[in-house]
């Protein structure tokens, strides 16, 4: 019994390594192909690591990390390399190219001169082969054969030309059979890279029944690395920006992405557009973290405390009521939210308006705009820590209170030095990753206001009520020349550097990882 | 157990790697469309694969992933021959290295000049165009038997259908937002951008020009006397729609939600100011084709002998509810009131300006227009910061 166990073990091991060796193999060659081989050699090491753990079982403790270090790899070490390395090139708007895909593309680039020739074309084809001879007519009626890059006048060509029912219409050249129009559709690709010489001048076509004389317009120098263009006779270097770019400062699209050092990294360092509203973006979104968590906690506690005392009645249906809010999509409340704290036209307002306060410009006032923003995300986010609470809560021994009521410790004492100390070991983590998630709480702050309200005469947009992760989105997507992803992910690092740090304090002085390596 | 899940999820892990995606191949044509096109570009693409024998594969895909998805995939070989999209992409894509002109010779007598305008990029016309879409007024037939011609018309309506305590209001519109606003700043002179040489200039910028100034002004004065609220775009319709709000400024897009509503409405030019008429900004749609396509003669014949026909246009409109800019079509389309009203309204529009540095102005713009619309800050220092702040970011980004 045993043994057929094993044995039953064994195939199945055999067999799924079998198929995933298989599938590696061919991801290899189509990488291989590709001239990937970055992802080739990340592929041969991984596929290395799952042959050897899972067949030596001297490796046997390493099959059951192997799964999940292998995600951690491919979906958290990855992006942040990726991260880093997007942050010292200028990818971006105008420059996602490689600097081969622009040279071929411009080099494919073609104008047609205000005197282009114009010929109709026919096309004849050697059966079962993709060769092709092209009958050419101008406006004057002038007829040319066009083989092998070559126009020939119809009259100078030697080969045999049929045309057996004498109407004018050749069908057949050398062999070659005329294609009728759907052949014709079918070898399309064939027929559009076709190019013959004519005066100078290059003989492409132009749609489906039209040849048209064109000149080419850059050629490119590959010692030199430069392009020349055919019609100004320009030279064209490559910048360290990523453009091709002439000496009097003509540069050409597209432009490609490019290595460019601390660029990105100094200019967030140095640029006075980008700093001077730094500090202020910096300050509020501490007060904006802090201030969302330490809200939404008493809130949350202060419900659990509620909920749990065992006298209230109709417990459950307040439970659910009160998770409410967080059982509605955040993207809906907010918009919700918006439209309450509408200064015009909004339900709060109106409402305040009947105690005689007027006109609060919520979403105009930066003051205010910041108030209405911590209202909306106190709803958001009460419920989850009131779960939390609720549950943590529950852990605290009885007896504890029962020795503090015998002492005759009041309400406040039990909960300041009884509840409170002892929740806090348990949610501490929990407030920390929740102030790491508000600090970059993009959702709710650019739904609500995009940032705003706008401050007047500022240099740069930044809005009275943009974090850091939403003045991120605005410097690299929303100013300057559509997105530059380079200088995105250079702030994306400064931010990962705050929040990291920020974290690494926190765990550190609250003392939560020692608690958990204790309870090990 | 355990062992065979984590199995087949690192298979399916390497599976990924690879890509099943299906990309443009040499002789078969691979078409992106959007919902709302989806159904006509895949009958003709029947029709084609019927006539030449080249099989023609429609993908669908979400309006706005067409764009973000061409950056991704277009350049590693893996995008379509043919795509769906707006004009204002041209420049991202342009600038980008992603689409390729397309020959129109011989038809472009057959579609209204602002539509080819707006898909032009130096020499070339990447797209051909079949919808056109501006804003306009759009207004309560119940409320305002007779719409606004000129702006002092507009005013006094605006003030007698306005009664704050009552929450009645004249006319209303989105804010802050500069494509809604943009006609009252044209009316008597404001641009963007100016042209040179067939392309946009960056340099030469006409938002705080003298007639912007005087338009934005006119209107501002409305909003400081408060006859206009200050409010967002859903808070507008809802407005309308709850017959509220006597004008509203927006586009044809509102129609079906306004018959869904059942309001009585009407939809036309905005009024003219000292007699010159706004040109509002609008949305050109048509069909482009891939810089990396391997069938750029096929794509071509695609989408000149099938795409720019009658009845394919016809049927675009009927479908998508856009109004036509192919001639021929457009006489059909105009058989609709509400489509003829938008189309007069179009024909005196400019393309809203597609270049990349549009997103420093937007977001310029729109804070100035904040400013000066809650009273914070005069119309013209409010405007002259935002063209310096547009200014600096495009030295910036242009070293």
């Amino acid at each position: 019994m045993n043994i057929q166990d094993n044995m039953w073990k064994y195939l199945f091991k055999i067999i799924f390594l079998g198929i995933v060796d298989a599938l590696s193999i061919w991801s290899a060659v189509i990488l291989y192909n590709d001239a990937s081989y970055l992802l080739l050699i990340g592929l041969i090491i991984l596929v290395g690591a799952i042959n050897i753990v899972y067949l030596v079982d001297k490796a046997y403790p390493m099959r059951y990390i192997l799964p999940g270090t292998i995600f951690m790899v491919i979906f958290v070490v990855y992006p942040i390399f990726y991260t880093v390395y997007i942050s010292f090139t200028n990818y971006g708007t105008g420059n996602i190219l490689s600097k081969d895909q622009v040279v071929e593309q411009l080099e494919n680039r073609y104008f047609s001169p205000d005197d282009a020739e114009e010929f109709k074309f026919n096309a004849f084809k050697l059966e079962d082969e993709k060769k092709f001879i092209l009958l050419f007519e101008n406006k004057e009626g002038e007829r040319f054969i066009g083989l092998e890059q070559e126009l020939i006048p119809i009259q100078n060509f030697d080969k045999k030309i049929i045309d057996s029912d004498n109407d004018d219409k050749i069908e057949e050249i050398a062999n070659y059979k005329r294609l009728p129009k759907i052949q014709l559709f079918q070898n399309l690709d064939y027929l559009q890279e076709l190019e013959f010489q004519r005066n100078d001048r290059i003989l492409r076509m132009k749609n489906t029944e039209y040849f048209s004389s064109y000149i080419r317009q850059y050629k490119y120098d590959e010692e030199k690395d430069q392009l020349i263009s055919l019609r100004t006779n320009k030279i064209f270097k490559p910048s360290q920006n990523g453009f091709f770019k002439s000496e009097d400062g003509e540069k050409l699209t597209p432009g490609f992405r490019n290595n460019i050092g601390w660029k990105n990294y100094k200019k967030l360092l140095t640029d006075e557009r980008i700093l001077n509203p730094f500090l202020r973006v910096f300050i509020w979104t501490f007060e904006w973290a802090i201030l969302s968590v330490f809200l939404t906690f008493s809130l949350g506690l202060f419900m659990a405390i509620l909920l749990n005392d065992k006298n209230l009645k109709f417990r459950k249906i307040y439970r659910i009521i009160l998770i409410l809010p967080y059982a509605i999509p955040g993207f809906i409340s907010v918009l919700v939210w918006r439209g309450l704290f509408n200064a015009e036209v909004g339900a709060i307002n109106n409402l305040l308006q009947f105690f005689s306060i007027g006109g609060i410009q919520w979403m105009q006032d930066p003051v205010w705009a910041k108030v209405a923003l911590l209202i909306v995300n106190l709803w958001m986010g009460f419920p989850y820590m009131m779960l939390i609470a609720l549950g943590s809560l529950q852990s605290i021994s009885n007896n504890l209170y029962e020795a503090a009521a015998i002492d005759g410790a009041s309400v406040w004492q039990k909960f300041r030095h009884i509840t409170l100390p002892l929740l806090l070991v348990s949610l501490g983590p929990l407030l920390i990753s929740s102030f790491a998630f508000n600090f970059n709480n993009f959702n709710v702050i650019y739904l609500f206001n995009e940032g705003g309200p706008a401050i007047p005469g500022a240099q740069t947009p930044a809005g009275a009520t943009d974090i850091l992760i939403s003045y991120t989105y605005r410097l690299s997507f929303a100013t300057g020349r559509g997105s530059d992803f380079g200088l995105a992910s250079t702030v994306a690092l400064f931010i990962f550097m705050i929040t990291a740090t920020i974290t690494w304090f926190n765990f550190k002085y609250t003392g939560v990882l020692e608690d958990v390596k204790e309870n090990e | 157990m355990r062992k065979f899940i984590v199995l087949t999820l690192t298979f399916v892990m390497l599976l990924g790697l690879t890509s099943f995606v299906s990309a443009s191949e040499s002789g078969k044509l691979l078409i992106w469309a959007d919902e709302n096109r989806l159904e006509v570009v895949t009958d003709l693409a029947k029709e084609f694969e019927d006539d030449y024998g080249v099989p023609v594969k429609v993908q669908e895909k979400a309006f706005g992933d067409i764009r973000d998805s061409m950056r991704v995939e277009a350049p590693s070989g893996e995008g379509p021959d043919i795509i769906v999209g707006a004009h204002d992409w041209l420049g991202e894509l342009v600038t980008n290295g992603l689409i390729s002109p397309i020959d129109l010779s011989g038809m472009k007598d057959n579609f209204i000049k602002v539509s080819l305008d707006a898909f032009t990029w130096g020499e070339n016309i990447y797209a051909a165009p079949y919808a056109i879409e501006s804003v306009g007024l759009i207004y309560n037939k119940d409320l305002v038997p007779d719409p606004p011609e000129t702006f002092e018309e507009f005013t006094n309506l605006v003030k007698k259908h306005t009664n704050k305590e009552e929450e009645k209001y004249g006319f209303v519109m989105p804010q802050p937002d500069p494509f809604h606003t943009y006609p009252f700043m044209s009316a008597m002179g404001g641009y963007v951008f100016g042209m040179k040489n067939g392309v946009y200039n960056p340099s030469d910028i006409g938002l705080n020009n003298e007639g912007a100034v005087k338009g934005l002004e006119k209107l501002n004065s409305l909003y400081a006397q408060e006859y206009i609220p200050y409010l967002d775009y859903q808070t507008m319709t809802s407005l309308f729609k709850s017959e509220d709000a006597a004008m509203m400024l927006t586009g044809p897009w509102e129609f079906s939600n306004l018959e869904k509503a059942n309001i009585n409405y009407g939809f036309t030019q905005l009024p003219a100011m000292e007699g010159q008429s706004p040109k509002p900004f609008s949305s050109v749609h048509g069909f482009m084709m891939s810089e990396f396509s391997e069938n750029k003669m096929l794509a071509q014949a695609f989408i000149r002998n099938f795409i720019t026909r009658e009845d394919t246009m016809i049927e675009l409109y009927k479908k998508g509810g856009r109004p036509p800019v192919y001639k021929p079509a457009i006489e059909f389309a105009q058989n609709d009131p509400q489509t003829a009203g938008v189309l007069k309204s179009a024909r005196q529009s400019m393309p809203m300006p597609s270049i990349p540095e549009m997103g420093a102005v937007w977001s310029a713009w729109e804070d100035a227009l904040e400013v000066i619309l809650n009273q914070k800050q005069d119309v013209k220092p409010a405007l002259d910061n935002a063209v310096e702040q547009i200014q600096s970011s495009l030295e910036e980004s242009s070293e």
